[in-house]
Parts: structure tokens; C-alpha cells; sequence
């Protein structure tokens, strides 16, 4: 079984691997001293470029207090001043591998490797597009940008510089020896040790007084953003393996929910995916009621906690009614369409939904061959025979609520995409299913306002449905401590602000994460003239001419954004504004989901003949009766 | 209230490619009604209706763009006559119905003229079989 490697994977072995070279006290011989100037100057520079990410990354306004980024710049000025120190001694030094063989160098080697990994993993999270924006690439990406992932971050790389900063301050020599007593890694090392020690310092407060909550096992938690292999049923899977089937399916949904969010618009996806999506919501939601309501029994007989036996039940009566809401949407399927344009092909989260489907069944069922079809149909699983123990009960409940996760979020892709294809009039009916008084010589009558806006209240009522039971779920996981509590801790951290985020990351544009090693500014060249050397003083002055960059870096930015608004008025002439701007497709972002139906642009009361899909016309009598494929 | 049997043999009686599509439209559209109608009954078979009424839509859709379906001339189709029949004599109708809908539908797509008359033949025998699949003991 493939396993993505997650930041944990690099996190954990950076720690002991740091916390291994600090533990060595005794004098390092010459060698061995240059072998630590040039591994620190790695690991160093890899702390900064974390930094450089954290600055870089979207704030999460409207809350600056949250904005950790632009708060550690005092640390990453002094992460720059370390490294330059360093990266001097350690370009002077003849062989890169110097040192090699002792094993302090080795584990600050190791360190940096793992740490320089760990920052490639999270930058798998974003991409950055040819205009310089930088944008989120998966549904991790809000998760790592929040607060308490931040917070938690802060904290590990406040840790290795704390603890890298005495120790380099031993090994540089005892402050009574003289400079000139002093080799030359040694001097660098002196020369590093105060601006690190600040650098923690100044990260631990960034941390402290803006995240008092960190995470560290969310931030563990952090996947590579590489969707597992795809592993389709095998029927006659014993309960333990269709509980891990299913949660790789269900991640396998996330990753396309995501990618497919803004490519899931009609034409690249029609109502037959989003009906199967529907269908498969229904099927699975279904399955999952019969199986939360076994294991509410299985806990009793096995004395469980009265109270978990209650929440189960509840999460069971949830279940009940997402099945049913799912229902309602698919009913509303069966008489509105987009059309059937030949050569469509079903979205990839259609095609792999119906595999959560078979997988929850066969998990609910019997019959370890359990299909849809009357000829499979199985009893209910027997809820010994679902979850022997108690631990067997988290691992199903686990399995449903990676289920239900994975379901929310297509839900809420799908509805998009159908609120879409519902405000440019792109739903219709059979005419064939019409009663006699119309009489429209078209295969397809452009739908009515009230069947959209009902098809549209589906979905409403199916999503908050799908979030009741999700949100009963994730309080369930983290009540038992389940494999999938990550789902819950990941959806509070990005909720809040996903939407704006994502939004706001679109537009911003960026610079490439870099490592401070920034040529005093004026202040800080006041000081020098003035001989001042205490670290603390020209960190400060650092801060105030980074500071002053910044100020008429915005600046800047300001007068260009000011002369593009005041410019030619063709630049905002509608023929060169992108669709994403228009006003319908940006207020369907702001507004709820149930006046959503009033923004579908001049729409029919009545019926009327309808245009082919990709026409702006309706059909030619006579020429054609059916959709142009 | 058309019976299955009725609707079979109208499938059967088409004598023509647009009688063909009448009847398969119709047909289509009963099964989807009458599964629609058995869903919830026993929850054993709740996953084999919901997703034969789903059949039912995908060979509604094939069939609504093929040029030679008639226009509609007001027979509104309805429910399979199955209201009193228990939720396994209902798929067996609906099986027995599917059958002979997939096996008309890939007549009619040997005989038929035009590409996209017989791509939407095609498309909807397939989703007739899958009905049957899913409907047979």
C-alpha cells in the first residue's frame, strides 16, 4: 500500500536529529568545526526560508492580528544576519564536505535535509501561475495558512533556533577567550550565535502572542498534495480493509472536489455528473445511516459510554436525513438536464464516487460481494459482526466519517457548478415531459425559474443536511480520538476564511519565498558609524529600514493600482473583463445559498423553447430538433 | 395508467423506428416513476432502485436528442401500473420491461439511418440493460 508521506515525516527526524548534535559537548576537532559553519548555514537558511513562505503566504484578513507573517520579519532579519555570518566562513572553507564523517555533522546535515524536505512538501500545497499569483493547490492549503498551523510551525522553528543558539555559543569558545585565540569557524560561529538566539526569540514571541493555541498535530498531519493511487473494490474485503478503502477513496474525492472546483462548470461537466454525484451521496449516506445505527447498538453491548452511544444515534438520525435530502436532489435530477451533448464524459469525481458507494455498502452489508443490483442484496450487517471491539467501532466510525467528509465537500463543488449553470440559463426539460398545452417543437424547453430554484433548494437543504451529520461526525471522531479526527481539526482550521482566501490568494501577487541577507539601511548604518555592535540595537534598526521598505513598497503599489483606475476607460469596458468578474458570478460567492435562485439572470416564468447547449439560439425547426453535439 | 405488459407490447408493436423511440421514451419514463415509487420500501433493495430510476433518466437522455423520436402528441407516460405489487414483484416487472426495452432499442439501432439515431439507440439499450441488471434476482 502506497503511503503519502506527510510534514510530520520530515518534522519528527529534523527534531531528534537536531536535538542529537546539540547533545554533543565536547570540543569539535577543526575539521568537524567547519563541517558545523556549513551545515548551519544550510539549516539556517532553511529556517529562513520558512519564514519567507509564512511572509509570503496570504494573511487571513480581515483579522491582522492573525498575520504572523508580517511579524516575524524581526526574526527573519535576524535569521538573514545569522546566515551571513555563516555563509561567509562557510564559502571560505575548501571542501564542502568537510566534516562529514563526525557525527555532529552528520545529524545538522540530516537536519537540514529533512527540514529543506519537509518546506518542499508544503509547497506542494501552491502553485504559482505565470502572472505571479500565488494560488492554493489543494484543500490543505487553507489549513496551512490558518492561525493555529502558523502558530505551531512558529513554535518548531523557534525551538531548533533556540536550541542551535547556545549550543554554537559553547562551541565557539568560552567568552573569555579572546578573538584572536579563535579559529575561523569558530569566529563565525560567535558571529551567528546572538542573531539565532534573537532570531528565536523573536519567532517565540511572533508565536506567543498571536497563536496561543498551535498545533502541532494538524501541522504533522500535513499531507504531500498528491492524491493516493486509486485502488478500486475488491469485493469479499474484510471490515478492517474496506474501513482503509474507504478513507482512501474519500481522500481520493477531496483532491478531485478541489482540483475540479473551478472546472466542474458546464460544459466540462453536465447535470449526468452531478446527478451521479447525487446518486452516490444518496446510496452512501444511506449505507452509512444502517451502519452508524449498528454500531450505536454494538457500543451498547459492549458498555460503551452512555453518552457516545447517544451521539452515534444522533449521527445515525443525521445520516437519515442526508439520505433523504439526497433523494430530493436526485428526484429533481430526473426531470431537469443540461442536456446529453454526445462525447461528454463524467467527471472524475463521478466516475470514482460510485466506488465510495459499493465500498459503504459492502461495509453495511452482508454480503461481502454487495452490489447495487437486486441479485447482490444482502441483511444488514450483523453489528458483532461489523465491530468486534470497541477499537473496531472507532475504525468504522472512522471510515463513515471520511465518508461523509468527502461528500460534504463535492456537495458543495457540485452546487456551485449547478448555481453556474443555473444563473447563464443552462437547464432545461424534456418537452416530452410537459403536459399537452405547451406545444413546443423542441426535444428541450429551457427550465422555469421554480424548477431551478427547486432543484437549487436541494441542494440547499442536502448540504446543510450533509454539514449537520459531518459536523456530529467530526465531534464524534474527536470524542474517541479516532484515525480521522485530522478531518475535523482541518475543517475548523480553514472554514472561516477558505472562501475569501482562496479569493484574495488569486489576486495577490507575490515574490519568491527569499532569505534575508538585506545591506544595512540607513539606521542600521547610523549605528555602525556610531560603533554600536549589541545585536538586540541593530536588530531593532534593521527592523525599522525593513519597515521602511515595506512602507514605500505599498506605496508604490498604491500609485500603480491608482493610475490603473484613473486610466482609459477601455480598460473597463465589458468586452475585456474576465467572466470570473462578472457580477452575478462574484455575488453567488457572497451571498447565501438560498436567495440564490433570485440571481439567475432574466429567467422564464413560463416555458419557452430552449437553445442547444454551446448555441445562443433556439433550435431551427426543421434543420435540427436535438442539441448540436 | 399504462400496465408493464402494456408497455412491452407497444415496444414489441413498434413497427417503425419513430414507434420504436415513442415507446422507449415512454417505457423509460415509466420505469423511472415506478422505481422512484419503490425506493424506500425495504432497505436491502434501496441502493438497486434509486439507481435503476438513474438508468431510467440516462435512457430518457439518450433518447431525447434522436431525431427520429416523434414530437410528443399527448400521452403523458406515468407510473408503471404496480401500485399494489410488493417491492420484488415490482423488479421483476421492471426487469421483464428492461429486457425487452434493451432488445427493441438494439433492433432499432441496426436499422436506423442516421448516426445520431442509432448512437442514442445504442446509448439507451445500454442504460435499458443496465436496469436489468440491476432489477433481475
Amino acid at each position: 500500500m502506497t503511503i503519502t508521506p506527510v510534514f510530520g515525516d520530515f518534522l519528527g527526524p529534523a527534531s531528534k536529529h537536531i536535538a542529537a548534535a546539540v547533545s554533543s559537548r565536547g570540543e569539535l576537532p577543526f575539521d568537524a568545526q567547519c563541517g558545523v559553519v556549513g551545515q548551519l548555514d544550510r539549516l539556517v537558511t532553511t529556517l529562513a526560508r520558512y519564514l519567507g513562505d509564512l511572509h509570503d503566504e496570504p494573511t487571513l484578513a480581515p483579522r491582522p492580528e492573525r498575520n504572523a507573517g508580517t511579524r516575524n520579519a524581526a526574526a527573519r532579519l535576524a535569521l538573514g544576519r545569522a546566515g551571513q555570518s555563516l555563509h561567509q566562513a562557510a564559502a571560505g572553507v575548501a571542501s564542502a564536505d568537510a566534516g562529514q564523517a563526525h557525527p555532529v555533522v552528520g545529524h545538522l546535515s540530516a537536519a537540514a535535509d529533512y527540514l529543506a524536505a519537509g518546506r518542499d512538501l508544503l509547497q506542494t500545497h501552491f502553485f504559482v501561475d505565470p502572472a505571479g499569483a500565488r494560488t492554493g493547490a489543494s484543500y490543505w492549503t487553507p489549513v496551512i495558512t490558518s492561525g493555529p498551523v502558523t502558530a505551531a510551525l512558529l513554535g518548531e522553528l523557534a525551538g531548533y533556533a533556540q536550541d542551535l543558539a547556545p549550543w554554537i555559543a559553547r562551541l565557539s569558545g568560552a567568552r573569555r577567550v579572546g578573538w584572536d585565540k579563535l579559529t575561523s569557524a569558530q569566529l563565525a560561529l560567535r558571529s551567528a550565535e546572538p542573531w539565532l538566539q534573537l532570531a528565536g526569540t523573536a519567532i517565540q514571541a511572533a508565536q506567543r502572542a498571536h497563536y496561543p493555541l498551535p498545533a502541532r498535530s494538524l501541522l504533522a498531519a500535513i499531507p504531500a498534495n498528491a492524491p493516493p493511487p486509486r485502488r478500486p473494490p475488491i469485493p469479499g474485503e474484510p471490515v478492517h480493509e474496506l474501513c482503509e478503502r474507504i478513507a482512501l477513496t474519500a481522500e481520493r474525492l477531496r483532491y478531485a472536489a478541489f482540483t475540479l472546483a473551478d472546472r466542474s462548470r458546464w460544459p466540462a461537466a453536465t447535470s449526468a455528473s452531478w446527478r451521479r454525484d447525487a446518486l452516490a451521496s444518496a446510496i452512501t449516506s444511506h449505507g452509512s445511516e444502517l451502519i452508524l445505527r449498528a454500531l450505536a447498538e454494538r457500543a451498547g453491548q459492549l458498555s460503551l459510554e452512555a453518552d457516545f452511544q447517544a451521539q452515534l444515534h444522533t449521527a445515525a438520525c443525521g445520516m437519515a436525513r442526508a439520505w433523504k435530502t439526497w433523494c430530493a436532489v436526485t428526484d429533481r435530477w430526473d426531470i431537469v438536464t443540461t442536456g446529453h451533448p454526445r462525447g461528454a464524459r463524467p467527471t472524475p469525481v463521478a466516475i470514482e464516487i460510485g466506488d465510495l458507494a459499493l465500498q459503504t455498502g459492502r461495509l453495511a452489508y452482508r454480503n461481502p460481494h454487495w452490489t447495487p443490483a437486486y441479485g447482490n442484496a444482502s441483511l444488514i450487517r450483523d453489528p458483532a459482526g461489523l465491530a468486534e471491539s470497541p477499537s473496531d467501532v472507532i475504525t468504522v466510525l472512522a471510515a463513515v466519517h471520511q465518508a461523509a467528509d468527502a461528500i460534504s465537500r463535492i456537495a458543495t463543488a457540485d452546487h456551485a457548478a449547478v448555481l453556474d449553470a443555473a444563473a447563464d440559463n443552462l437547464l432545461y426539460l424534456p418537452t416530452r415531459l410537459l403536459p399537452d398545452k405547451y406545444d413546443i417543437p423542441h426535444p428541450y424547453a429551457q427550465a422555469p425559474r421554480a424548477y431551478a430554484g427547486a432543484l437549487l433548494a436541494a441542494y440547499d437543504t442536502a448540504i446543510d443536511a450533509a454539514t449537520h451529520v459531518t459536523t456530529a461526525l467530526d465531534d464524534l471522531a474527536a470524542a474517541a480520538n479516532a484515525p480521522s479526527s485530522v478531518l475535523a481539526a482541518v475543517r475548523r482550521a480553514a472554514t472561516p476564511t477558505e472562501h475569501g482566501q482562496r479569493r484574495q490568494q488569486d489576486q495577490r501577487p507575490t515574490s519568491q519565498p527569499r532569505v534575508l541577507a538585506p545591506l544595512p539601511g540607513r539606521t542600521e548604518q547610523a549605528l555602525a558609524k556610531l560603533k554600536i555592535r549589541d545585536p538586540a540595537l541593530l536588530l531593532r534598526a534593521a527592523v525599522i529600514d525593513q519597515a521602511a521598505c515595506d512602507l514605500v513598497a505599498q506605496a508604490k503599489a498604491a500609485a500603480r493600482s491608482r493610475d490603473i483606475v484613473a486610466g482609459p476607460a477601455s480598460r473597463l469596458s465589458p468586452a475585456v473583463r474576465h467572466d470570473g468578474d462578472r457580477p452575478s458570478c462574484v455575488a453567488s460567492q457572497d451571498i447565501g445559498t438560498a436567495r440564490a435562485a433570485q440571481l439567475i439572470k432574466p429567467h422564464p416564468d413560463t416555458i419557452t423553447p430552449g437553445t442547444s447547449p454551446g448555441r445562443s439560439h433556439p433550435v431551427t425547426p426543421g434543420r435540427t430538433r436535438r442539441f448540436t453535439r | 395508467m399504462p400496465t408493464t405488459s402494456d408497455l412491452e407490447a407497444r415496444l414489441r408493436q413498434a413497427s417503425s423506428l419513430p414507434e420504436a423511440l415513442d415507446a422507449g421514451f415512454d417505457a423509460f419514463e415509466a420505469i423511472r416513476m415506478t422505481a422512484r415509487d419503490c425506493q424506500d420500501q425495504v432497505p436491502e433493495l434501496f441502493a438497486a432502485f434509486v439507481m435503476a430510476a438513474d438508468a431510467a433518466v440516462d435512457g430518457r437522455e439518450a433518447l431525447t436528442p434522436a431525431p427520429s423520436l416523434p414530437h410528443a402528441i399527448g400521452t403523458e407516460p406515468g407510473s408503471a401500473g404496480t401500485a399494489r405489487a410488493d417491492a420484488s414483484q415490482v423488479a421483476d416487472a421492471l426487469a421483464a420491461l428492461a429486457a425487452v426495452l434493451r432488445d427493441r432499442l438494439t433492433d432499432a439501432a441496426a436499422v436506423a439511418d442516421t448516426p445520431d439515431d442509432r448512437a442514442a439507440c445504442q446509448d439507451a439499450a445500454e442504460a435499458a440493460g443496465r436496469i436489468c441488471q440491476l432489477m433481475t434476482r
